[in-house]
């Protein structure tokens, strides 16, 4: 194990090692264009170099691998000049785009510029310009060869993590271009990352275009919930500027680097996944077509169910749970319908065609949380929505409570007209508007994933935490919150404060769950122990 | 032997001398540093108040009758050079405004007859009044790329401070309209649309 | 039936005058004000694109007081609340009854008094009445329900108090030297002459010192600048910051015809009313032997018409003190009331009283 010194601080590690990961160990951050962790190296934009001692010119951080006995400086003066130098050299044909530029705020060549640069020009030259400015070169991005600085990390992306090998640099010299070769287009799955991974703004996000500027975003970290893969994301999302994109919160998602999950990747499918947050939604709760209080709505559900619990014809509930809700809500319907009234019949699977899948990050399996609702709500083996959508059709449930399945999606309108006519008390809960909701007598609006605090567990079983970026939108409310009113309304009450407490009763409950908290999920995950 | 007084007289005359809206400020505060260095108990004829009082209404009925004078000439057509008042009769006869003074806002055209703006939210980003709610959209013109779709500038919010000017990277939003006087009926017309301020 | 007549009309003529001359100091104000800060003052207000100086402000006020909304505080008295600024314009009004504006009109065989009310004890009653307007500050400011108003009253009737002491013991002195309370008695025993012939008897000449304590008293009495503690209309707020409309008006009328009461009342008392100078029954009788006679109903025209233009000196001069001179301090205002006005004000009564003795 080499032992060397990073501006005078000691640190001893593995062999192989580069400079800049041994820095970054010591927090020392040095700056980089082209050196991406979970990218081969390429070393062409020289911005990382340091003085390495007795070696008589700059070495570059990201490819120099450590040795015994080094002494590395980042910050001499050297240093210092060289990293002005390179951004001089990248800047000379770099249009003063700024204003214009959707990358202006997150930009990695303002930056530096802003701590290293700041220099006069020195230019008497026009800068080069370049054929097109920007242009789309698949159905995520555009290309703006003009701001490119060739540090080629989308072309290693394509190259080695997708291998779908889009993109080139075409000619030499200052007529070197980056572009997709001729007759193709990026049009992957993971297209969205090379955005990400531009430390300019080459590569820009044709979602989010002109939306809104970076420096309005809030980030909240959160858990991808478009399939059980559940990759760590972060939801940036502004809300004190409400006239940007038409009063949406949620402007855009970006991947959150864990290593044993996602790393530092998501796919297009979960990337531009989040506009039924804002849109579409239902806000209030309602009686068919009539808008009331929650107050009546939980009073019409506990009219309903209170003599069923009196009498015990508790058999008369079905409870069709679902997977996209996090592990405090399913464990409340657990409490409230498997406990408390116990004989209600749950099930949460959904008897329908898996989406597509690949190799990578995308599971078929499309609801974030199957593995916690199959440990908590535990159903019955080989059985599945269908038995209690069959009882449902004959008349031989009172009450069916839907949390946001789509039933007409599922089993076609004549069946949910069925089950309208003959279950007494038809209740759609969830966030968004389908065509279920024109049937169910009981419209009640629930939170969305961004507006919660939760976990998912993903299909390695890994329990994720996520956190609530903003209230509600209009009246709705969490899923747990509203099964504790009903609680009360029915006299069983299950009372909690926040989330967190559910957790805490989940882990004692649960032995797969036992000594977790929040605070030890933190934002990184722990899997379940088995 | 110098009369330390004296110098402090000379000093405040230099002042007197020199033109500019906020000398009678700093002559009053000298006047005032003057005075405490050269405090002194009142004689009992000044405890009185008498002589300041007299000396005041003196000093007021001054300028009572040579204004009531004036008037009275310049009804018959006299002197009519010779000001009766030292204010602007505002609407009509406005005060002349300083060449660098913030007044109503104003965007900027291309020649072409398209905001100058392309939408970087600089101006609505520093605006401590947050008065600027700027959305952007695609220019006809990719060398432009970005243009304002709508520009909303509620001059109800404003505080006049000029950062939206200083900041602009392409000048297209200026303060020089010399329009100081933004009255309207409802606040709703105090917002200012993009084609409200190109016209300007 | 005709001597009713008579006196109902002189009383509706001083009504009037007074009225008037009050409801134009609105305008007087601005305009004096105005002139002395090198200002043009009021002159927006146009009918039909007249102007007319500004004067068409003071009904353009009177129209927006009247056509504002009338506002009662919740929880104040409602009764005494409507009440005070009746009472302020109502005792401020009738002291006009006892003041002289002019000598006896004799028409045949009729002697008119050119005084609404011919009272021996006109003074005594100016005083009461004057007295009486406390009533109506201390009220507006207990009943507004409002702290603000509470302790702008209690200013105004502290301040009030302390200046009506002053200000009766600097007549004392003019009552002793004329040795009458009548004031068309006390105007006409102004009308003799001192230092042969050459110098009036006027008040001020034989009361100097009385004619300042009382025109000081007088100022604070009417709750003008530098006195008015109890209003304070530019910062401290004071007795009527709850009124609103014509209620509010009403004070600021009762404020103007005080003044004019002033006036008045020093005219009569040490400017010897409507007496022109050298100006005798039969016309005028100069020092230097000179005598122009003139018919009777000029000299009692030339009498009225003096103590108006007395009267309207006297204005003048308090609306130039009022935006001449800054308030007074609180502690300042009641140092100079209790220990220095009222001191020397007895001092004057104990000099005159002896001087009188020695003279006799």
């Amino acid at each position: 194990m080499p032992k060397l010194t990073i501006d005078g601080k000691e640190i001893e590690v593995p062999s192989k090692t580069t400079i800049i990961q041994a820095a970054e160990k010591l927090g020392i951050v040095i700056p980089r264009y082209c050196y991406h962790p979970a990218l081969p190296v390429s070393g062409n934009c020289r911005i990382c170099m340091v003085e390495v001692e007795k070696q008589p010119k700059l070495q570059i951080a990201c490819y120099t691998m450590v040795a015994n006995g080094m002494i590395v400086k980042t910050n001499s003066p050297k240093v210092l000049e060289a990293r002005k130098t390179v951004l001089e050299f990248l800047l000379v044909n770099h249009p003063l785009d700024c204003p214009v530029c959707d990358q202006a705020g997150e930009c990695k060549l303002q930056d530096y510029y802003m701590e290293h640069g700041q220099y006069d020009s020195r230019l008497d030259d026009t800068k080069v310009k370049k054929e097109k400015k920007a242009f789309s070169i698949g159905p995520t991005v555009m290309l703006d060869q003009e701001r490119c600085i060739l540090c080629t990390r989308c072309v290693r992306f394509t190259d080695n993590i997708t291998r779908t090998n889009e993109f080139g640099v075409f000619n030499r010299g200052d007529h070197s271009q980056l572009d997709v070769y001729p007759g193709k287009q990026l049009d992957n799955n993971y297209s969205g990352n090379v955005v990400d991974i531009c430390p300019v703004g080459a590569l820009t996000d044709k979602d989010f275009r002109f939306k809104c500027r970076v420096w309005y975003l809030d980030k909240t970290k959160s858990v991808c919930p478009g399939c059980s893969m559940g990759c760590n994301i972060t939801v940036e999302w502004d809300k004190s500027r409400p006239h940007q994109d038409k009063k949406t919160r949620v402007m855009r998602l970006k991947p959150r680097v864990n290593p044993d999950v996602n790393d530092h990747w998501m796919c297009d499918t979960g990337r531009y996944d989040y506009h039924f947050i804002d849109k579409n939604r239902i806000l209030t709760p309602q009686q068919g077509d009539n808008l009331i209080s929650w107050d009546q709505a939980i009073d019409t559900m506990a009219q309903t169910i209170k003599p069923l619990k009196d009498s015990g014809h508790l058999n008369k509930i079905g409870i069709l749970a679902s997977a996209q809700l996090t592990n405090e809500d399913l464990f409340l319907i657990r409490k409230l319908f498997k406990d408390t009234l116990n004989g209600s019949q749950i099930d949460f699977r959904v008897p329908q065609s898996l989406g597509a899948s690949d190799d990578f990050l995308l599971k078929a399996d499309r609801n974030p949380n199957t593995a916690g609702a199959d440990l908590i709500l535990q159903p019955a083996e080989d059985a599945d929505l269908r038995d209690i959508i069959q009882k449902a059709r004959n008349g031989g449930l009172d009450i069916l409570y839907v949390f946001g399945h789509d039933l007409v999606k599922l089993f076609g309108k004549n069946t949910v007209e069925e089950i309208s006519k003959n279950v007494k008390l038809f209740i759609f809960q969830g966030s968004n508007v389908n065509e279920t909701c024109g049937y169910a007598h009981l419209i009640l609006p629930s939170a969305v994933y961004a507006e919660k605090d939760g976990t998912f567990i993903n299909s390695q079983h890994r329990v994720q935490r996520i956190w609530p970026a903003f209230t509600p939108l209009g009246e709705s409310k969490g899923d747990w919150e509203i099964l504790s009113l009903l609680s009360a309304k029915i006299g069983a009450p299950i009372s909690y404060p926040n989330s967190e407490e559910i957790f805490d009763d989940i882990a004692s409950s649960l032995a797969l769950f036992a000594e977790m908290s929040y605070e030890k999920i933190g934002d990184q995950g722990m899997m379940l122990w088995y | 032997m110098e009369n330390p007084n004296e110098k402090r007289r000379q000093e405040l005359e230099k002042y007197f001398d020199k033109k500019g809206p906020f000398v009678f400020l700093r002559v009053a505060q000298m006047k005032r540093a003057w005075q405490q260095k050269n405090r002194r108990e009142l004689t009992w004829w000044e405890s009185t108040y008498i002589p300041t009082v007299v000396s005041g209404i003196w000093l007021t009925s001054k300028h009572f009758f040579r204004n009531l004078t004036l008037h009275i000439l310049h009804t018959v057509g006299l002197f009519k050079d010779i000001p009766a008042s030292a204010t602007y009769q505002y609407p009509e006869q406005p005060r002349p405004l300083a060449k660098r003074l913030r007044t109503r806002h104003r965007l900027m055209k291309r020649e072409d007859g398209t905001p100058r703006c392309v939408a970087c939210m600089m101006c609505e980003t520093v605006c401590p009044a947050r008065c600027i709610e700027i959305t952007a959209t695609e220019h006809p013109d990719p060398n432009v790329e970005k243009q304002p779709a709508e520009f909303i500038l509620d001059l109800g919010k404003c505080v006049y401070c000029g950062f939206c000017v200083e900041v602009c990277p392409e000048d297209a939003i200026r303060m020089d309209t010399g329009k100081l006087d933004t009255s309207e009926y409802s606040r709703e017309s105090m917002i200012y649309d993009k084609k409200r301020l190109m016209e300007e | 039936m005709s001597d009713i007549l008579i006196k109902f009309l002189l009383a509706s003529g001083t009504l009037f005058i007074m009225f008037n001359i009050a409801g134009l100091l609105t305008w007087v104000e601005r305009k004096q004000s105005a002139l002395m800060q090198d200002r043009i003052g009021a002159n927006r207000a146009s009918i039909f694109g007249f102007k007319a100086m500004g004067l068409f402000h003071a009904i353009a006020d009177v129209l927006k007081m009247l056509s504002k909304e009338e506002f009662v505080p919740a929880g104040a008295n409602k009764f005494l609340f409507n009440l005070a600024p009746y009472l302020s314009v109502t005792f401020a009004l009738v002291g006009f009854a006892a003041i002289p504006i002019g000598n006896q009109l004799i028409m045949g065989a009729r002697v008119i008094e050119l005084q609404a009310a011919n009272l021996n004890i006109a003074l005594i009653y100016i005083f009461a009445m004057m007295s009486m307007g406390v009533y109506g500050v201390v009220l507006a400011g207990f009943s507004s329900n409002s702290n603000y108003a509470f302790l702008g009253g209690m200013r105004g009737a502290a301040q009030m108090i302390a200046y009506e002491i002053t200000m009766g013991a600097a007549i004392m002195g003019v009552i002793m030297v004329f040795n009458t309370l009548d004031l068309q008695q006390l105007v006409r025993a102004q009308g003799e002459y001192l230092l042969g012939g050459w110098l009036p008897k006027w008040g001020i000449f034989v009361q100097p010192l009385a004619f300042i304590l009382f025109l000081t008293a007088a100022t604070a009495e009417t709750k003008r600048t530098p006195f008015d503690l109890p209003e304070g209309e530019s910062e401290i707020i004071g007795y009527f910051v709850e009124y609103s409309g014509m209620k509010f008006g009403m004070f600021f009328l009762a404020d103007l015809v005080e003044t004019v009461l002033v006036a008045a009342l020093m005219t009569t008392l040490f400017l010897g009313g409507w007496q022109v100078l050298y100006l005798h029954p039969d016309g005028f009788h100069f020092p230097w032997g000179a005598i122009m006679t003139l018919p009777h109903l000029a000299v009692v025209g030339l009498g009225v018409l003096a103590f108006f233009l007395k009267v309207s000196f006297f204005i003048w001069f308090l609306m130039a003190v009022r935006w001449t001179l800054p308030r007074f301090r609180y502690d300042q205002l009641m140092n100079l009331g209790w220990k220095i006005l009222l001191p020397v004000s007895l001092i004057n009564i104990a000099v005159t009283a002896i001087i009188i003795i020695l003279l006799r």
